[in-house]
């Protein structure tokens, strides 16, 4: 068995695996061993908690950030402005003062694209607790709303890159053969453009936008996937259960998405965290690159570009966005070894 | 052997056409052309006979697959047509910047592999003990670091707060009245941060891989063996362990290229390094179709041939390759 040392890259996109691209077994191994293996690291509990507290940040952004109150009682009775407004994307209309009796502010009391050129480039402090840029605008409203953006594309950019590559990985390792020889040949193509090129060229000649993003990402990514599903479906075509379900007279379609693919997409999972991961950086790189999200929507990486811009006195600008950016990577990538780690029997 | 290279080979050429026509296909996926793009707004006030002649200029009446065939027999050829943006050859300008990029890539990759290599195989060596433990979190750490913040961070440090460093360019302004050796200085100085940018991720994967690679060979029954027999914990390493694991590294070589590009792009477009990377965004930003697909093809190529060159290599270094489990 001489898989230990790829395996050990299988978080940097493009890095061979074994020949067969599998992992070590994971059949025989029940979920809460692999649960209690994981625990076991402190620093990817620490990394786990961190991943979920970004999720509810990036859910509930609107209502952590945002100059309209909570709640406010006004001439009319209670209303929940900030709430109400959960699926409008910051609508920057003049609010009209209102004569409230009571309101509660949200969390951070700014919205991310409220321009105050009175209060720009503050540092740190005085009511702006991570200062402002530019334009005068929060950075700490504006981080909590980036948060958004960088979890929405690394999910999504990787549900479709898992897609994508289970499906070919599937058909490569079920049906073998001329499948498998074409699979093999595409993945071998993908791999040789340099990944920021191909989707910087996808983002930047299609239309740059949060979907674009996804989408490039996703389509270029998947061949990390597609090796482990390949790899699994070698080793597990054949066993008894398999055998079974197709002596049975289980269609083949059947027998790949009922029984074999559940029991393949474990070490999946692994390069699912690692992909989350390198999502979350090229975003940021392509926003940072101007050819990302759109402006004026809040993004990490083009936070830091603004950055770029002010860098010879407004460190604040540097300092925030990047570390969001390297903590949020950082916990997926800790998250996605601790978990291969931890299906992998031979590293007690 | 032969027929694992001819093999290999004859892979490397169906890979290579794979390309082009990966490449090809999505640029002319592209809604509108380069023409439409590059006359943007004012296309209404162009007669249409100019229109058609220019687009006759670069072959765009023709069917797509008879537009293929002349683009992939000028690739071949390193014949890519001219930039629609200075109506140079486009061969010219990418052989312009490419020893720029090579000049950062190089010393990035000499750097990280001398301190990457010893580092993993120390860290082989004491695996499990504390402070590697601590030492694997710092390199993983560092791999997550993006590099544009990080080059941020070093130009606040090295070129804001202290003048120790330029802030972004290839040379300074007096750089054509400098003497020879000062030209050195002035161009080592620009390239300190690029590089530093370029290698820290790099020597984290080296690290890693390396590490890992070790390691494996580590389990082994003739490192037991080796042991048993009394050898030293450094003769073992060295003379067994490392020269084994050595194997396993060449294969990186086919591994980095791509990733050193993608970081060329970064680094290039942050400090205004005059290489392709940069050259790649500029051409992207003005649609200037020649110049992207050849670099996109040139990279791809690159990458390719290097992987075959380690495949190649690998299969001398290791009988058990070419003789049996490896011929796919």
């Amino acid at each position: 068995m001489k898989r230990g040392w790829r395996l050990a890259v299988g978080g940097w996109r493009g890095s061979r695996t074994s020949r067969d691209g599998s992992l070590p077994s994971t059949a025989n191994r029940q979920p809460p061993t692999v649960w209690r293996r994981f625990r076991r690291s402190k620093l990817a509990t620490v990394a786990l908690a961190y991943v979920g507290l970004m999720a509810a940040i990036a859910l509930l952004a609107p209502v952590l950030a945002n100059r309209k109150p909570l709640m406010q009682r006004t001439a009319e009775g209670w209303s929940f402005p900030a709430i109400a407004d959960y699926w409008v994307d910051d609508p920057d209309i003049e609010l009209a003062p209102q004569a409230t009796t009571f309101a509660l502010p949200a969390p951070v009391p700014f919205s991310p694209n409220t321009v105050d050129l009175a209060i720009r480039l503050r540092p740190p402090g005085g009511g702006h607790h991570l200062g402002t840029d530019d334009l005068g605008r929060d950075i700490l409203a504006r981080l909590i709303h980036g948060a958004r953006v960088s979890l929405a594309v690394g999910f999504f950019a990787t549900a479709i890159a898992l897609i994508v590559g289970s499906l070919l990985g599937a058909l490569a390792g079920y049906y073998g053969g001329a499948a498998d020889w074409i699979v093999s040949r595409v993945i071998e193509v993908v791999l040789c453009f340099p990944f920021l090129f191909l989707v910087l060229g996808i983002v930047a000649l299609f239309k740059p936008s949060i979907w674009t993003i996804m989408i490039a990402l996703g389509l270029t990514s998947w061949t990390s996937e597609a090796r482990y599903v390949r790899g699994e479906f070698l080793r597990i075509r054949e066993v008894e259960y398999a055998q079974a379900a197709r002596a049975s007279g289980a269609r083949d379609g059947r027998i790949i998405f009922r029984h074999l693919l559940p029991n393949a997409l474990a070490p999946v999972l692994v390069s699912a965290s690692f992909g989350v991961a390198v999502a979350i950086l090229t975003e940021s790189a392509l926003s940072f690159l101007g050819l990302g999200v759109p402006l004026p929507m809040a993004s990490w990486g083009s936070m830091l570009s603004k950055a770029h811009e002010h860098i010879e006195y407004a460190w604040w600008l540097v300092l925030f966005p990047g570390l969001a950016i390297f903590t949020t990577v950082a916990a997926f990538n800790v998250v996605g070894e601790r978990v291969r780690e931890a299906l992998d029997p031979r590293s007690q | 052997m032969t027929t694992y290279l001819v093999r290999r080979i004859l892979y490397a050429v169906l890979t290579f056409l794979g390309i082009t026509v990966a490449t090809f296909a999505l640029i002319h996926s592209v809604p509108g052309d380069p023409i439409t793009f590059y006359l943007g707004r004012g296309m209404h006030s162009v007669p249409p006979e100019v229109l058609a002649a220019m687009r006759r200029e670069l072959h765009l009446d023709e069917p797509l697959p008879q537009q293929y065939l002349r683009w992939l027999k000028g690739s071949v050829t390193f014949d890519f047509g001219r930039s629609t943006v200075d109506r140079r050859a486009v061969r010219d300008v990418v052989l312009e910047k490419l020893p720029n990029t090579f000049q950062l890539n190089l010393f990035a990759f000499l750097l990280a592999a001398s301190l990457g290599v010893p580092i993993g195989l120390w860290s082989a060596s004491r695996s499990g003990r504390l402070t590697e433990r601590l030492s694997a979190v710092g390199f993983f750490l560092l791999y997550s670091l993006p590099s544009f913040w990080v080059a941020l961070i070093l130009i606040q440090l090295f070129s804001v707060r202290v003048d120790w460093l330029p802030l972004f360019g290839m040379n300074s302004d007096d750089y054509p009245s400098l003497g020879w050796g000062g030209q050195l200085v002035d161009r080592l100085k620009h390239m300190v941060l690029p590089v530093l940018t370029l290698t820290y991720a790099q020597l984290a994967i080296f690290a890693r891989f390396s590490k890992s690679a070790v390691s494996e060979v580590i389990r082994q029954d003739y490192i037991t063996a080796a042991r048993a027999k009394g050898a030293g914990t450094a003769a073992v390493l060295w003379r067994h362990a490392f020269r084994n694991a050595l194997l396993p590294l060449i294969t990186l070589l086919g591994l980095v290229i791509p990733y050193l590009m993608s970081g060329s792009v970064i680094v290039e477009q942050i400090f205004q390094w005059d290489g392709v990377g940069l050259l790649y965004y500029n051409s992207i930003l003005a649609r200037d179709y020649p110049v992207v697909m050849a670099l996109t093809v040139v990279t791809a190529v690159l990458t390719l041939i290097a992987s075959l060159l380690a495949d190649i290599l690998y299969a001398f270094a290791d009988p058990r390759v070419r003789l049996g489990e490896g011929t796919r």
